[in-house]
């Protein structure tokens, strides 16, 4: 299954209507189900949620075999934890798609990760998907926690504070 | 209740900043630690420790961000933490204002790492209510915004 995500703090019709577009014509209608969010756009030949609890997203998470999504980081982290490839199209400021222009730079730090393919428009998007489902794999998922130095030198400053 | 000072509150908006949150959570043993974010299901990611929601304004909406304000010395009240820390965004800004002013609460800044060319607005403004800002790009860390390293 294909999990197609905008996350909930802005819509994202260009991403919804062009995934919408792509299943229609790769005959993948069945195989797909978008979180559209406050999008207007309403999928016609995708299953589609506005939002997914708790449980629901974590089993659809789960479940897919790809995800794409906006370039945020909510969407990104969690792939990586599932080994799930990802397809991200950013969101663009002159768009109106979010408040900065932040997720063009968050695209260019992560292409070429593996894993991560970046769609950097609409018609880049079947070939990026093409790519990320033939992505091999790899052998474990990401750490659940930031690295052990980073979060002991946080441990270290608050317990200074709350002895002090 | 623990003692004060062992108590904190951290805080996020939803999605991203959220995720954030919860790969630092190592960092919080040995403290009592109060969880706020915009969904109420993602108390499910905490189920051992307290919980609030908080709506997600951004700062240019102006009665939305009223009713933030509102939910957030509410929390403080009921929490009274020590330390508040916080991976952003418009939210955390907010409950890290009101508890260093009128809690006198210690504050950490933790600047989301999808800022990877420049502090977010709420970042810069949190210059005067953050004991300690971080940002997750060692080449955005300067004299005020430190870099201790990235949840990724």
């Amino acid at each position: 299954m294909i999990f197609v995500t905008v996350g909930s703090a802005f819509p994202f019709d260009r991403l919804i209507q062009s995934m919408d577009n792509w299943a229609h014509e790769a005959g993948r209608g069945d195989d797909c189900l978008a979180q559209i969010g406050r999008g207007r756009y309403k999928p016609a030949h995708m299953k589609w949620h506005e939002t997914l609890g708790h449980t629901h997203l974590s089993d659809t998470m789960q479940k897919a075999k790809l995800v794409v999504a906006h370039a945020g980081m909510g969407s990104v982290i969690t792939a990586m934890q599932h080994v799930t490839p990802i397809v991200l199209m950013p969101r663009r400021f002159e768009a109106g798609e979010h408040t900065t222009d932040h997720q063009m730079a968050t695209a260019r730090w992560l292409e070429g990760k593996p894993g991560v393919f970046i769609a950097w428009d609409e018609n880049d998007l079947a070939a990026q998907i093409k790519a990320a489902e033939g992505w091999a794999g790899s052998d474990a998922g990401l750490d659940p926690f930031a690295s052990k130095d980073f979060t002991d030198r946080l441990n270290a400053q608050l317990t200074h504070w709350s002895e002090g | 209740m623990t003692k004060r000072s062992k108590r904190i509150l951290a805080v996020a908006s939803g999605g991203g900043h959220w995720v954030q949150l919860l790969r630092l959570r190592p960092a919080f043993e040995g403290f009592e630690v109060t969880y706020v974010s915009r969904d109420p299901s993602s108390s499910q990611d905490v189920p051992d420790a307290r919980y609030f929601t908080i709506g997600d304004a951004s700062r240019s909406q102006k009665l939305a961000f009223l009713v933030v304000i509102l939910q957030a010395f509410w929390i403080l009240l009921r929490t009274r933490p020590a330390i508040i820390i916080t991976t952003g965004a418009a939210p955390g800004l907010v409950t890290l204002a009101l508890g260093k002013t009128l809690f006198g609460a210690k504050t950490i800044w933790i600047d989301s790492i999808a800022n990877v060319e420049k502090l977010s607005g709420s970042g810069g403004l949190a210059a005067k209510f953050a004991d300690l800002r971080l940002t997750q790009w060692p080449d955005l860390a300067d004299d005020s915004v430190e870099h201790w390293g990235a949840v990724l």
